[in-house]
């Protein structure tokens, strides 16, 4: 055996030479193999361990489709917990490009399901041009139940489209207090530059106005996400898993729906354009905030149309502004309160000092009028008050001077913001000499000293500050800041925030002029000749006052009824009161835009209110 | 005709046996995940695969039986077989994706541009052994080997196949420089290779042809299209990392976002469950698979031996080489087969029958060269 192996060994090397140097070249092919497996292994670490990490980031984004899961907004109730905004679920239609094959064609079919146009549909995708392509193109929001459920139905002939759930508002009362609890919007491009780009991102829903912009933090909630795997085409395989979104926070307001809705069916029955608030006096609890004519807060759903909104800054009546904060105005007679306090708290005048008015007042070279042409004859505080007597209070603030009545005004509250979660709120105005100097340019006439008294010079007020006046009187020189919020809840029924008073200043030791001012203001309801008689509630003390801001003086109107002026030449109504007298409860304002006299335009709202608020407790309900 | 010898069976090569059944079983296995979950219509592919696996293995089997210098004598008629059915296949084949390639025979569609390479290197191996030049061939000597690639070249590029077409090419090339051309052989080849090549573009590609190569050189420019089946497979095999996602668990396969996940992409697969450590081990067994067939060769007993064993080895490598660098991204979507790993029939018997060869080479190389008559 072996030896015959070694014969055959002897004829291959004998035959060698030229198969020899064939084989030799198996080397360079073997080179050649070893230079290849090389550059595999090579490239293999390159793809997988350099850039592994890379990579896998791809598969994944490949894969996994992140969907947001918007959260329901926060309920906002009635301080009784009735619900005055909710949610309801409504499905949009919405486009992910990364995921869509044959766009053309899906659009084509689905066009008709949607009741679109297929240019409509192109269109949404051209304005959505700087949206990263894996994020949704909203195509058509809040579809019906029919259209819902033919498109899950039928989710696999159209790649890319996909339904999604976006809680809206639903409004229980409609407009009732629209322009206090504002509306929503989609983010605007300044507002998702400023913003938390981890809160929001474009397509998404904000609080544009109001409370719901004011208190976007509390409704807004936490958006879920669900992770879901989708194969090549975009359909999803299956769920990975799912961070459920947080309902936002509940907000129970101060505000008092029944109190709310009496206040505005006033204003718009007659549709009259100006303000209504009342407030706890001894909280500064706000309970009514009625700006009339409002928005009309469903218009704003899904984006306000251009007509609407050109509509709405055309109207004379200014349904954009919420005038419990954002509008000032003279107060008129109203301020003879802070007058009378001045005057008594500086020593110029006591409860017995009488000034004798025989329908107006001489000072310097001019005669300032009473409004009572005929005159009030002698003249006390309480008479001054009850019957609103111009010459009195010309006296007392010439006495006290425009600075002295400035500062009671600020004691009162006036000239300064209150605080209110409200946007835009004006300041108002307390003026003084100082003031005068620096804003006008020029110097103090004693003469307008006689017109800030009776509320008619520089001086401007809000309803909001005249109300918070109101209460400060009526408790005795407690001002409380005007709050709207009650309670915040989150979504687990925890109180996360909830309403305490809170003493803004305090004015001690004037009790005594206080009572004398609220037995004034006593005589203005329930005197003989009170000016606001016809607010009597039998079995209701109350207490107010009266007031008429000037617009214009225009000669050429002097004289004539009021009716026959001009509607924008026409004076503001004033009326502010509390109740009960002896122990008050409740301060309410109505300011009514040209609405003639505070007492016959602005007064029956007051009594309206002030009715439904003691409605359980009064013996007899006296319908007007 | 059957020279049964005692020593064939001592000379019976079971490490080369064990490194085919090694790279077999891995494909297999990752022919189960590329193909899972099943459809459920018809035969999954995995199962096929293990009956072509069996009758390939009956193949390899059958080839070892006869003395590969038996080949010399049937080389023609087979070569005349096969030319016969990629004419049958171009004139009444089965097409898909414009190109017609396959002859249904109801239970199996043979693609005959398969077997076409292998027949190429048999006999190239057989014409190059039998006209031995030693000091290099001159050009008038590779008129007859150009023309035995020439015919089943053009028939397969007329299908479509280009991938195929220059498989016989690189084929051809891999066994002429091999047995050695005389240096003016060298300059006028590579001339008429780039004169043809430019013909080639002008007039012979198809559109879809011109934009893979388009595609490969600026894969922006299609991002659905074949540059994102590259991407995808990059993607697929550098997610894997250093250990891969695990066995069944790779998602750019399961999810479908690899094309072809069970044919051609069919090592993206592998890469993305099995990682870089994988890779390695796979890649290995192959490369070792292919140098034990260059070391068949190298102990081959004959000219004829060892160009049919270097030839078989060519052709496994440079189909392993273009598929792997096309699923690295190297290359683009040219439509090569990974032997032994792809799907597919038709590749399957024939690397079968070509590693059946190897063996054959293996198991005689002691033997007494056949008298040649």
């Amino acid at each position: 055996m072996k030896s015959a192996l070694k014969d055959i060994e002897d004829i291959t090397e004998r035959d060698e030479g030229a198969l020899d140097l064939l084989k030799k070249r198996l080397l360079w092919a073997a080179g050649l193999v070893i230079l290849f497996l090389v550059i595999i292994i090579l490239r293999l670490w390159f793809l997988q361990i350099s850039n592994g990490e890379e990579y896998e980031k791809r598969a994944y984004g490949n894969r996994v489709r992140i969907r947001q899961l918007n959260p329901p907004r926060g309920h906002i109730l009635d301080r009784n917990n009735r619900e005055m905004v909710t949610n309801r679920p409504s499905f949009n239609v919405a486009l992910i490009q990364e995921d869509s094959e044959d766009l053309g064609n899906v659009l084509k079919r689905i066009a008709p399901v949607l009741d679109m146009d297929v240019a409509e549909l192109w269109e949404k995708i051209r304005q959505a041009s700087d949206t990263p392509r894996y994020l949704p193109v909203l195509l058509k929001e809040d579809i019906d139940w029919q259209t819902l459920a033919y498109l899950e139905n039928h989710n696999h002939e159209f790649s890319g489209i996909r339904t999604e759930v976006q809680p809206v508002r639903v409004y229980h009362y409609e407009d009732l207090a629209a322009n206090i609890i504002g509306y929503l919007g989609s983010i605007s491009k300044q507002e998702l530059e400023t913003a938390d780009k981890a809160i929001y991102r474009g397509g998404d829903i904000i609080g544009k106005k109001g409370l719901e912009k004011l208190r976007e933090a509390d409704l807004r909630g936490e958006k879920g996400h669900s992770y879901s795997e989708v194969d090549a085409k975009g359909f999803e395989q299956q769920l990975l898993k799912t961070v459920e979104p947080l309902p936002g926070r509940q907000i129970r307001l101060t505000l008092d729906v029944d109190l709310q809705q009496i206040a505005e069916s006033y204003m718009t029955a007659g549709e009259k354009s100006g303000a209504v608030v009342a407030m706890e006096v001894k909280t500064g609890r706000l309970l009514v905030a009625v700006s009339a004519p409002t928005i009309h807060i469903n218009d704003f759903v899904g984006g306000i149309s251009t007509e609407k909104w050109q509509a709405l800054l055309d109207n004379p009546k200014h349904p954009l502004i919420n005038k419990v904060v954002q509008a000032s105005y003279p107060p008129g007679s109203t301020y003879k309160m802070v007058t009378a306090l001045a005057g008594l708290a500086k020593g110029v005048i006591d409860n017995d000092t009488v000034f004798y008015c025989p329908g107006h007042y001489t000072f310097g070279n001019r005669r300032y009028r009473c409004w009572k042409h005929s005159g009030h004859g002698p003249v006390n505080l309480l008479k001054a008050i009850g019957e609103s007597c111009d010459v009195y209070f010309y006296q007392v603030g010439q006495k006290v001077g425009v600075d002295g009545l400035a500062e009671y005004a600020e004691k009162l509250g006036l000239g300064k913001k209150t605080g209110i979660e409200m946007e835009y709120e004006k300041s108002g105005l307390a003026p003084t000499k100082k003031w005068k100097e620096k804003y006008r340019n020029a110097k103090w006439q004693d003469g307008e000293t006689l017109s800030v008294a009776i509320g008619q010079g520089f001086n401007l007020v809000t309803p909001l500050q005249m109300c918070s006046m109101t209460a400060t009187l009526a408790n005795g020189g407690k001002l409380y800041r005007p709050q709207l919020v009650e309670q915040v809840i989150d979504s687990e029924g925890r109180i996360i925030e909830a309403f305490s008073p809170e003493l803004v200043s305090e004015i001690t030791g004037l009790d005594q002029y206080f009572n004398s001012i609220k037995r004034g203001m006593e005589e203005v309801i329930q005197g003989k000749r009170g000016t606001a008689r016809s607010v009597a509630i039998e079995g209701l003390r109350i207490a107010g006052k009266t007031g008429t801001a000037q617009v214009v003086k225009v000669a050429q109107y002097r004289g004539l009824k009021e009716e026959d002026i001009p509607y924008k030449y026409r004076d503001h109504g004033w009326f502010t009161c509390y109740a009960p007298a002896e122990d008050p409860e409740i301060a309410v304002t109505v300011l009514v835009e040209h609405g003639l006299h505070g007492g016959s335009g602005a007064g029956p709202i007051a009594k309206a209110v002030l009715n439904q608020y003691f409605s359980g407790r009064l013996k007899q309900v006296v319908v007007e | 005709m059957f020279r049964i010898d005692r020593r064939l069976f001592e000379h019976f090569d079971m490490v080369l046996l064990l490194l085919i059944f090694l790279v077999c079983i891995m494909a297999f296995f990752n022919l189960y995940s590329a193909s899972f979950p099943n459809s459920g219509f018809g035969m999954p592919p995995y199962i096929r695969q293990a009956y072509f696996f069996l009758i390939g293995f009956a193949a390899f089997v059958f080839v070892v039986s006869f003395d590969y210098q038996e080949l010399h004598s049937w080389n023609y008629p087979f070569y005349g077989l096969i030319i016969l059915l990629l004419i049958i296949a171009l004139v009444a084949g089965d097409s898909a994706g414009g190109a017609q390639r396959w002859i249904n025979l109801g239970f199996f569609k043979l693609q005959p541009s398969e077997p076409a390479k292998l027949m190429l290197v048999v006999t190239l191996a057989s014409y190059y052994s039998r006209k031995e030049i030693n000091d290099g061939y001159a050009i008038k000597d590779l008129v007859i080997p150009v023309a035995l690639t020439g015919i089943p070249f053009m028939l397969i590029l007329l299908e479509p196949d280009l991938g195929t077409a220059l498989m016989l090419g690189i084929i051809f090339v891999s066994m002429t420089v091999f047995v050695k051309l005389k240096m003016s052989t060298y300059g006028i080849m590579g001339g008429l290779a780039f004169a043809a090549g430019l013909l080639a573009w002008e007039k012979l590609l198809k559109p879809y042809q011109k934009q893979r190569i388009q595609t490969f050189l600026d894969p922006d420019q299609d991002p659905m299209g074949h540059g994102y089946q590259i991407l995808q497979s990059k993607i697929a095999v550098g997610s894997g990392g250093k250990f891969g996602k695990g066995y069944l668990e790779g998602t750019q396969g399961h999810l479908h976002f690899l094309p072809e996940r069970h044919t051609d992409f069919a090592f993206s697969v592998w890469g993305e469950e099995w990682g870089f450590a994988g890779s390695v081990i796979f890649i290995g067994t192959y490369f070792l698979l292919l140098f034990w067939g260059l070391n068949v060769a190298m102990y081959a007993k004959d000219r004829f031996g060892v160009l049919l064993a270097y030839g078989v080895v060519m052709l496994i490598f440079w189909q392993a080489v273009i598929n792997l660098f096309m699923i690295m991204g190297f290359l683009p979507v040219v439509g090569i087969p990974l032997p032994l790993v792809s799907y597919g029939g038709s590749s399957l018997l024939t690397t079968m029958l070509g590693l059946g060869l190897l063996m054959n080479v293996r198991m005689r190389r002691f033997q007494a060269a056949m008298p040649r008559d």
